[in-house]
């Protein structure tokens, strides 16, 4: 006899609110429904009540992991706006964070892939090299999370000494590489709970839009650093990773691979850091009118920004789509014909961000 | 047997979780207690006007004073005050933040007052600039001056640079004018 079964919208698996509500055949899973909406902030009306300063600390808080993106992408559809021209320097500090908060998002979500398939000893590994990560950023910033970096025009703050940041990166290609990735992909419990668990075909991955790292496990080739370079991409070559299969392990492939990306981008970057000014203008910014619209890779995939300006003090419009927007949906193909107790790593495995969808 | 040896291993090696006096250390950029130099700040406003949350506001005594106030339960440290004060009155300090009970009412709050000055030539209140924004583009006297008298002062500078002490009429030269500003 067929029953519903709602996970959510308090959740086992992730501390935010969404609901998959399942119909089940005994074990196996019939079709599942999504829903969202248990935290809408109305972040986008309000962003055209704040000034263009007060809006960036605002958008900063669109999302807790993945907050740099947010206020990166919305600066830089300001600067497009105003023809302002980054600097360098700005471009390159820029990419080093946004990088650092790849890696750490990656390593949140391994964590707690980790977790959800029972691995606590895995979880934990994964969890002191993600602190190595936010103390990096902490060191950098002065903050874990909302660095506070971007404004328009350029960044707050320097990076005085690149080399001192080194040693952590060496240390986390090696933990990457001994570690995290051997016990991913041999360890037979984790391979046991991923391998062919949630699959989702190229078709379906064109049919639903899914974008990120979900796509690209799925055999999509789509990143925004590929195809469309911004700040120092283009000059610090970017390479991306594709796995066919489209299942779990599939995408935990994917993520682990990108996070060694990261740290050579990294790497790069603070080397290569080019000198000049932080910041192409002093003062209050003045946005002329126009809009822009402007793309960029979040850790969980394309990040697009809408901004429009009437010429004042505020924005006169924000439309924000983030990557979890399009991602959460594709968790309905993928559940069906799974059993139960798979559905909680299959929803995590889409490493889906409720703060950023109900924004 | 491979347990035995990692619980023996375990056994030799310090514990893992700090010590409540081993501090890690605080970065140079940590944002935490905020901190107001009434003697630097011009109250131009602009820490209130970045303000996302709205934590910085002004009061002011008509003619006496004019107070900066903080509360800390809105503040999310963001430290846009601190990047756009152009006198750097404000500054985020290493130390950490002082008690945050919550975002409705009893948590921190701070007061700074800026005391007005009497005009030294009108006698009009208004809030001395820092010796760090005068320069020394003004002189002794100058400097005790209101932003009203500062522009007359200026105004009258470049006129009488243009225009010669001898051939000026004796309406035009600044020492007859007296203290009206126009």
């Amino acid at each position: 006899m067929p029953y519903t079964f709602p996970l959510g919208p308090y959740h086992p698996a992730l501390e935010e609110p969404f609901k998959v509500k399942v119909q089940c055949q005994g074990e196996v899973i019939d079709s599942a429904v999504v829903e969202v909406g248990f935290s809408f902030r109305g972040i986008e009306l309000v962003a055209q009540k704040r000034n263009w300063v007060e809006v960036i600390t605002l958008i900063e808080r669109v999302c807790g992991i993945c907050s740099n993106t947010h206020a990166m992408t919305f600066c830089m559809a300001a600067e497009t706006i105003a023809g302002i021209e980054l600097p360098r320097r700005a471009a390159y500090i820029r990419t080093i964070i946004a990088e650092l908060e790849r890696l750490h998002s990656h390593l949140l979500w391994a964590g707690i892939g980790a977790e959800d398939i029972g691995f606590h000893s895995l979880f934990m590994e994964v969890f002191t090299l993600r602190e190595k990560v936010m103390d990096t950023l902490e060191a950098i910033s002065g903050n874990r999370v909302n660095y506070g970096m971007n404004c328009i025009g350029g960044v707050h703050r320097d990076i005085p000494d690149p080399t001192v940041y080194l040693p952590v990166l060496d240390e986390l290609t090696r933990v990457l590489n001994e570690v995290v990735i051997p016990t991913f992909t041999q360890n037979p419990t984790a391979i046991a709970r991923t391998r062919g668990v949630g699959p989702l075909t190229r078709e379906q991955a064109l049919e639903w839009a899914v974008v990120g790292p979900v796509a690209r496990a799925s055999g999509l080739d789509i990143d925004v650093r590929k195809d469309q370079p911004y700040l120092a991409y283009g000059e610090l070559g970017f390479k991306s990773f594709v796995q066919e299969e489209g299942d779990v392990f599939a995408r935990v492939v994917v993520r682990a691979l990108e996070m060694l990306e990261s740290v050579r981008l990294i790497r790069e970057a603070l080397l290569s850091l080019p000198a000049g000014p932080l910041k192409a203008v002093s003062g209050l910014p003045t946005i002329p009118v126009g809009e822009a619209t402007i793309r960029t890779e979040a850790p969980r995939g394309e990040a697009f920004y809408y901004v429009a300006s009437e010429g004042g003090n505020t924005p006169a419009r924000v439309k924000i789509r983030t990557p979890s927007f399009v991602n959460i949906p594709a968790i309905e193909p993928m559940v069906i014909g799974q059993p139960l107790a798979d559905l909680s790593i299959i929803q995590a495995s889409v490493d889906p961000c409720i703060s950023c969808t109900d924004r | 047997m491979a347990m035995l040896k990692t619980v023996l291993a375990n056994l030799l090696q310090p514990s893992r979780t700090r010590a409540p006096a081993d501090m890690p250390p605080v970065p140079q950029t940590y944002r935490g207690a905020l901190v107001h130099d009434a003697g630097r700040c011009t109250a131009c406003g602009t820490c209130a006007f970045v303000c996302a949350p709205k934590a910085i506001s002004f009061t002011q005594v008509p003619g006496i004073s004019v107070s900066w106030h903080f509360f800390i339960g809105q503040c999310s440290f963001c430290g846009l005050c601190e990047q756009n004060c152009p006198t750097h009155a404000i500054s985020l300090e290493t130390a950490v933040p002082g008690v945050m009970n919550n975002a409705a009412g009893d948590g921190l709050r701070l007061e700074s007052i800026i005391a007005l000055k009497p005009c030294t030539r009108c006698g009009a209140a208004h809030v001395p600039l820092p010796e760090s924004a005068m320069g020394s583009q003004w002189s002794e006297e100058e400097k005790g001056y209101c932003p009203e008298c500062r522009r007359w002062a200026a105004s009258a500078k470049l006129r009488s640079a243009f225009i010669p002490a001898e051939t000026a009429t004796p309406a035009a030269s600044p020492a007859l004018e007296g203290a009206g500003h126009d």
